[in-house]
This record gives structure tokens, C-alpha cells and sequence, in this order.
């Protein structure tokens, strides 16, 4: 009982988040409303029998995504420079459009659909790391690659962006 | 139990994609466009962890490529916010509309 009472809370907390972040006027808002909806979908990882990749959505995604993006909130200027996050009307009304079209095309093609679900299992932390470097080396050894690459390119867009431009207030 | 319902778990995902979607075309800045991408990132994830959990296979090949979304993820946002603030500052907005220098 309470365990589906905590399941559907944390079903509502992804939804709410999820809307906030696309619907929130204020960046930071939307920012922390996109950290409420990635703890809720690592409390749904609890529920789909995967400890592991729900300590890493906590650690990577409310850890480092997270702090990164406030961080960029807050040098991308003070907020009354920004341009308004409501656009023209064309524009939302196209992403609500968009957004709600996919969503009832993909959605009707689900619901017709038997799906046939196995028994519960949780898979370990051995067995994930044996998969990874017995079968997908290649492919985990070129992800260690491209965030080696995209740190060092993050060091050379910040010394770039040092000091150069017309009416850089922050020197 | 809800949690044994694999369509509980892909209408979320699917609202994700629509949300990220959604907040692709209507926002205005940079920095909402990337917090949209993150969103439908995560949609793709939990799709990945629960045809993993549900379409039983003996070996958890789905969380595997959760991981490596999240690595990219991760990297794709390291990259993304030190654009954004090189455009900040040689630019002083991060408003899509005004940067159009590609525009054919």
C-alpha cells in the first residue's frame, strides 16, 4: 500500500516536473523543476529493478548536470536582460502542437499493443560492469573518449571566452 | 501492482518526449532549449531501462545504454553550457532569435 501511494506520488513529482521545466517562465525555475523530474525518474529505477543506474541519475544528472546548469543561470547575465521565455504565440502554440501531436500518435500505436512483461529482476552492479567490458568495450572506451574530448574543449571555450568582445563587464 | 505495467512506464516516457518537444519549439533561450534536450535524454532512459526490465532479457543490455546516454549526456551538457557562455559574453544574449549569422 504505501509503496504504491510512493510510486504514484513519484509518478506525479516526474510529470509536474516535466511540465514545469517546459512550461516555467523563469530559467531557473525550469531548471530546478528539470531536477525534480530526473530525482523522480531515478526513484522509478528503484522501481524497475535497477539500483545502480538510479545512484548514477542521482549522482550524474542531479550531481553534475544540475549544478552545471545553475551555474550557466546564473553567468548567463542578471534575468532582466533576458529575453522573455514566453516567445510569440505562434511559437508555443507550435511546441504545444508539436509536443501534444507526438505524444497522441506514439500513444495510440502503444495502446493497441499487447505487451507482454516478464518477472521482476534486479540486476546487479557485476553483472552490468561484466556486459560493459565483455560486450560494449568499444563503445565504453569511446564514451571515455568523447567526455575526455568535451572536457577539454569546455577548458578552451572558457579561456576563448576571456576578456575578448565589445563591453565585457565581466573582464 | 502499477509498477508491473509496462505502459505506465512508456506513457511517461512518451510525456517526457512530448514535454522536451514541446519546450524545443517554444522556448527562447539557449539554455531552455538544452534543459528540453535534457528531458527528452531522459525519456530515451527510462525507455531503454524499462523494455530492459519488462521484455525480459538474461542480460540487462538496456541499463547499459542508460549509462552511456547519461555519459553523453553529461558530456553534451559540459559542452553546451561553455558555448552559451562564450556567446553570453561576446554577445551579451543567449536570445536564438539573434544569432543568425548562418542564416542562408
Amino acid at each position: 500500500m504505501i509503496a504504491e501511494v510512493i510510486f504514484w506520488v513519484t509518478v506525479g513529482l516526474v510529470v509536474l516536473g516535466a511540465l514545469g521545466a517546459t512550461l516555467s517562465s523563469s530559467l531557473i525555475y525550469a531548471v530546478f523543476f528539470l531536477l525534480l523530474a530526473m530525482g523522480g525518474i531515478g526513484g522509478l529505477y528503484v522501481y524497475l529493478g535497477s539500483p545502480f543506474v538510479a545512484m548514477m541519475q542521482v549522482l550524474i544528472y542531479l550531481g553534475a548536470v544540475g549544478v552545471l546548469l545553475v551555474f550557466a543561470v546564473m553567468l548567463a547575465g542578471p534575468f532582466w536582460l533576458r529575453p522573455k521565455e514566453r516567445g510569440r504565440f505562434i511559437k508555443v502554440g507550435l511546441g504545444v502542437a508539436l509536443g501534444t501531436g507526438v505524444v497522441i500518435a506514439l500513444y495510440k500505436g502503444l495502446r493497441h499493443h499487447h505487451w507482454e512483461a516478464g518477472p521482476p529482476h534486479v540486476s546487479s552492479a557485476e553483472a552490468l560492469g561484466r556486459l560493459i567490458l565483455d560486450e560494449y568495450p568499444l563503445a565504453f572506451e569511446l564514451i571515455s573518449l568523447l567526455i575526455v574530448m568535451s572536457i577539454l574543449g569546455a577548458i578552451m571555450l572558457g579561456l576563448l571566452s576571456k576578456g575578448r568582445g565589445k563591453g565585457d563587464a565581466m573582464g | 501492482m502499477p509498477w508491473d505495467d509496462p505502459r505506465v512506464f512508456q506513457l511517461l516516457s512518451l510525456i517526457l518526449l512530448g514535454c522536451g518537444l514541446m519546450g524545443l519549439a517554444s522556448r527562447r533561450t539557449l539554455l531552455g532549449m538544452l534543459i528540453s534536450v535534457e528531458l527528452i535524454l531522459n525519456g530515451a532512459g527510462l525507455n531503454f531501462v524499462l523494455s530492459d526490465r519488462f521484455f525480459h532479457q538474461p542480460f540487462p543490455r538496456g541499463e547499459v545504454f542508460t549509462l552511456f546516454i547519461m555519459g553523453i549526456a553529461a558530456s553534451e551538457a559540459a559542452i553546451a553550457l561553455g558555448l552559451i557562455l562564450l556567446i553570453f559574453r561576446r554577445r551579451q544574449t543567449i536570445d536564438e532569435g539573434k544569432l543568425r549569422e548562418l542564416r542562408g
